[in-house]
């Protein structure tokens, strides 16, 4: 038995593993079972950006969802002025650039690594496969963006709603 | 107003220009290594599936290859056997074959002299010299084929440097994503998923095709009892490798054999009718499974590919013409998508529905 633990450990790869349970421990993928996180774990690809390395710049057509997985990156937009202004630094197991996954238009924000930082970039292309091959796991995924981008749509309706509500001054 | 992204420099493009040139003169010395790579990426969706279920490359890879060398080894007793049983038995009726094809060429002559409406000369000169220029062409049949030999040496330099291709995995493309200026990664990735898309199924599905053509005719073949019939189903299986012309060598290569062997020109039909059976069966099955989702070349731009390709690196360049094409078509897709989105000229979704509030 413990001879067979020890073979299972030898060709079992630790680095792997610890990517899957990093995806498993994601909401957007929270759905997923063990063997569709192996298969997506497989679409993805990572890359360190160093300090002060830009991601991707507002106006850059965007073909790819963003994972953090370690450091920390800040969302960027230009004022009509032209100075930036921070919207949001993101923390680990945070994602962003999703709306690319949807459609091919302008990043509407500048993306920055603050420090040494790990992303996993799901590219459209990659989900498009999915969907075709594992149609589970890219329905899963699909399914939480459409939540995500009802539950945003939501919150600005309300904003907007309590907004012209509002008595002017 | 949005920031434009920069084009590559013209020194780029003169670097890539002198590297392309590069790799033509010196294909020859890059042919185990394209091959090398075409054998891993066919090889490697089965090590990805497992890849996918936890294990490690490495040891997939070694394993892969153990199990591999045991079989072969296993096997290699019997097919040995087979092979030098099919040199043996060419080499012994070879003279036999000869005889018959003079007999039965004299036989169709004189047949022919008496029925054509022309005078029985000008017939027989012109049967004559039909039969000559068809014996010239079965005659250089062996040199052409020995031409293929350094290719078959190749057959174990392949699989070593495919070793070291496969046990990387994409290992390569990940660093290559790393060194990347980050503004281009997104577009690194586009273009490596079409191009997979559109490859990687019309690569895979050439190889069924070449195997399940194979052993079709070997199987065909041997009901029919045509002698050779292993060397004639790997011919028709290898140049499977060009859509549709397997099953026209073979048909050529058998319908020549039973011919010869049987002296009639029934038995040749029948091989005629064995192959047109497996070439309806590979437009009715396999072709659709090669195109399926690959990138649609029009018929011109195939033919181009091929004559260029074949022009430029022989048959190598003949193999790998439509996956090159298909690269091309999928880098000019690309590169037309990209500068459709920079300068606004690919239309932003829109619907009706979009004036319905959103309860």
């Amino acid at each position: 038995m413990d001879a067979l633990r020890r073979l299972t450990r030898w060709f079992v790869d630790p680095q792997f593993e610890h990517r899957k349970k990093f995806l498993g421990s994601l909401d957007l993928f929270a759905d997923l079972s063990s063997g569709d996180l192996g298969q997506l774990a497989r679409s993805l690809h990572a890359r360190t950006y160093r300090p002060g390395e830009v991601v991707f710049v507002e106006g850059d057509i965007g073909r790819a969802l963003f994972i953090l997985e370690s450091g920390s990156v800040e969302l960027a937009r230009r004022s009509p002025g032209g100075e930036p202004v921070k919207l949001y630094t993101l923390k680990p197991g945070e994602f962003f650039g999703e709306m690319a996954l949807l459609e091919s238009l302008p990043r509407s924000a500048t993306a920055t690594a603050v420090e040494t930082s790990r992303l996993h970039l799901l590219y459209r292309t990659k989900l498009e496969a999915l969907l075709r091959s594992q149609p589970r796991i890219g329905t899963a995924i699909m399914r939480h963006l459409a939540r995500l981008l009802s539950a945003r749509l939501r919150r600005v309706s309300g904003a907007l709603t309590a907004a012209s509500a509002a008595p002017h001054a | 107003m949005r920031e434009r992204r920069p084009l590559p420099s013209l020194s780029a493009l003169v670097v890539a220009g002198a590297a392309l040139y590069a790799g033509y003169r010196l294909r020859a010395a890059l042919a185990p290594f394209v091959l090398a790579a075409a054998f891993a990426y066919v090889l490697n969706p089965a090590v990805a599936y497992f890849e996918g279920k936890g294990l490690r490359r490495a040891h997939l890879v070694v394993l892969g290859y153990v199990a591999a060398l045991g079989l072969g080894a296993w096997a290699s007793a019997g097919i040995k056997a087979v092979v030098v049983g099919e040199i043996d038995s060419l080499t012994v009726n070879a003279p036999t074959y000869v005889g018959k094809l003079q007999g039965l060429a004299a036989r169709e002559e004189s047949l022919l002299t008496g029925r054509l409406p022309v005078p029985p000369e000008v017939a027989q000169r012109a049967i004559g010299s039909a039969v000559d220029a068809g014996l010239a062409r079965v005659q250089a049949l062996p040199s052409q084929i020995l031409g293929l030999v350094p290719l078959l040496l190749h057959a174990l330099l392949v699989p070593f440097i495919g070793f070291f291709f496969l046990l990387d995995g994409p290992g390569g493309f990940d660093r290559l994503i790393q060194a990347l200026p980050s503004r281009y990664v997104e577009q690194a990735l586009h273009l490596a998923g079409e191009i997979d898309r559109s490859l990687g199924n019309y690569v895979r599905g050439l190889v069924i095709a070449a195997v399940v053509v194979g052993a079709v005719s070997f199987v065909g073949l041997v009901l029919l009892g045509v002698d050779n019939a292993l060397a004639i189903a790997a011919l028709a299986g290898a140049t499977s490798f060009l859509p549709g012309l397997g099953a026209v060598v073979g048909a050529a290569a058998g319908g020549a054999m039973a011919v010869y062997q049987f002296g009639s020109l029934w038995a040749g039909a029948k091989v005629l009718i064995l192959f047109g059976a497996i070439k309806l069966a590979d437009d009715a099955f396999l072709e659709p499974l090669i195109s399926k989702r690959a990138v649609h070349l029009h018929v011109t731009v195939y033919l181009l590919a091929l004559i260029v390709g074949g022009e430029m690196f022989g048959f190598l360049g003949l193999v790998f013409a439509i996956p090159a094409a298909c690269v091309l078509k999928a880098l000019f897709g690309v590169v037309w998508a990209w500068y459709a989105s920079e300068t606004g000229l690919a239309a932003p979704f829109a619907s009706e529905a979009e004036a319905v509030p959103y309860v």
